[in-house]
């Protein structure tokens, strides 16, 4: 009979359990009176992340760990922008960190969410990695990571291991329920604003553009065959205040050339709120250069 | 569970299971609006209407209020009204299972990076006449182009978007992403 510790298959299924174990500290069940269970991620002391679509406009919640430990929680900020809700939540203890993640497309991944019988675990691969990406929320996500693995929208928001137990992330639900890991780093660089002013403040244009083709007779003058149409302006954004009007075609921003949407929200992180920057544009065939001063992107 | 055999009848027994006095009273006037019998929760009811806390072993045709957790046949929001109330009620009866429609919010996406097809903008222009319903005539009136200008950049959107019918042009154009900045 072989011996027990050689069956690789045992071997593997323990070592596995012993990732979920050190990981099981930072699981936490959420409770809103009147909602759903969801999942969140104890990522420091007395704080908790989860996942910031459909959670409930409320300001209290309660928090249970894993070991059962209850405690009060209140929503201390929002970001739709990587969909990110973060709770404040007093006297958690203090978790001990994971090693950061490496995620490596066809590695295996641990999906961690909260149950009633404390936590659930899902086990698949990483489907895909690639750079970074930004939302259509506008928050920029430092890498594209999904997973071949299904989750509820009740595990929605708890942490996402790779095989050797290290925390990529936390887990998003995208679209056609594809599931996205918003990576540890991103979450690191919204707490600390989601904390201390209860949002992140992005840069904001107030105009709506359409990806379009120049057309052929200004192509030479724009330098290049593709632009952004401007088919709204906000009232009283920035982009009526440096009088855009629908209709012209954003070529240039700073200089640089743009010609989809990613390209635009390169201009518009934390850093360009309030800042001047130069539109080239091309309006009533004649091309034409804008100065816009970004505001700060509405939340909603 | 297999379906119970007949008609589900038109006024239930039902019998509500609460944690509070208040939601024991909001819950029954519920049961009384949709029209049906309120029983004791020992008298074999049909149907349980709760609001997910009772300790109780529920029977199987449980609707929940407002519940956070627990194992229904029907769960409905805390504010469902009468109309939510009777429909769920009858359906766990008829032995369906029953959730509210989730709101309709976009899930969390990335931007759109590239168009399959670009348009040009008076592309775009007769896009949206065509979309109002507009004639060719129409819509080079208020284009301020021939009628002929406008069939010639229908000709190049019919093309471009794959499209057969100016309703199958509009709804692929409709497609194209516009972005808020």
């Amino acid at each position: 009979m072989a011996d027990v510790a050689e069956n690789p298959l045992i071997n593997l299924s323990d070592a596995l359990a012993e990732r979920v174990r050190l990981a099981r500290p930072l699981i936490a069940g959420i409770a809103v009176p009147g909602h759903r269970m969801r999942s969140g991620t104890l990522w420091r002391k007395d704080v908790v992340v989860a996942s910031e679509q459909r959670f409930p406009d409320v300001g209290d919640a309660k928090v249970t760990l894993a070991d059962g430990s209850a405690f009060t929680a209140h929503v201390a900020g929002r970001d739709p922008g990587t969909n990110i809700v973060a709770l404040r939540v007093d006297g958690t203890p203090d978790p001990a960190p994971l090693p950061a993640g490496q995620p490596q497309p066809g590695g295996l991944a641990l999906a961690i969410g909260a149950d009633d019988s404390g936590i659930a675990v899902r086990l698949g691969i990483i489907h895909s990695v690639g750079p970074s990406w930004h939302s259509r929320a506008g928050g920029r996500i430092d890498r594209r990571i999904t997973l071949d693995i299904g989750v509820t929208p009740r595990e929605e928001g708890g942490p996402v291991l790779d095989a050797g137990g290290g925390l990529l992330g936390i887990s998003t639900l995208g679209p056609r329920g594809r599931v996205l890991v918003i990576p540890a780093v991103t979450v690191e660089a919204v707490l600390d604003p989601l904390l201390s002013k209860g949002r992140v403040e992005r840069g904001w244009l107030g105009l709506a553009l359409q990806p379009v083709l120049v057309p052929e007779a200004l192509q030479a003058e724009a330098g290049q065959s593709r632009g952004l149409m401007v088919m709204s302006v906000s009232k009283d954004g920035p982009g009526a205040q440096a009088n855009l009007h629908a209709g012209d075609i954003v070529v240039k921003i700073g200089g640089e050339s743009v010609t989809n949407p990613s390209a635009v929200a390169q201009y518009l992180g934390p850093d360009s709120v309030g800042k001047q920057v130069e539109l080239r544009l091309i309006r009533a065939d004649k091309p034409l250069s804008i100065r816009i001063t970004a505001g700060i992107r509405p939340s909603r | 569970m297999s379906a119970p055999a007949g008609r589900v009848p038109d006024r239930l027994r039902v019998a509500v299971l609460a944690s509070s006095a208040a939601a024991q009273d909001r819950l029954a006037t519920l049961v009384a609006r949709c029209g049906h019998q309120l029983v004791e929760a020992a008298a074999s009811p049909d149907a349980v209407l709760t609001d997910g806390a009772a300790d109780a072993v529920l029977p199987a045709a449980a609707v929940a209020v407002g519940a956070v957790s627990g194992e229904f046949a029907g769960w409905l929001p805390p504010d469902a009204g009468t109309a939510q109330v009777d429909a769920a009620l009858r359906a766990v009866v008829a032995g369906l299972t029953v959730r509210a429609a989730p709101k309709k919010t976009r899930s969390f996406d990335s931007l759109p990076e590239e168009p399959p097809v670009l348009l040009t903008p008076r592309e775009i222009e007769v896009l949206g006449a065509l979309g109002n319903g507009m004639t060719n005539k129409e819509a080079a009136r208020l284009l301020g182009i021939s009628p002929h200008t406008v069939k010639f950049h229908i000709e190049s959107l019919f093309r471009k978007l794959g499209a057969a019918s100016r309703a199958e042009a509009v709804a692929k154009g409709m497609r194209q992403q516009i972005v808020e900045f």
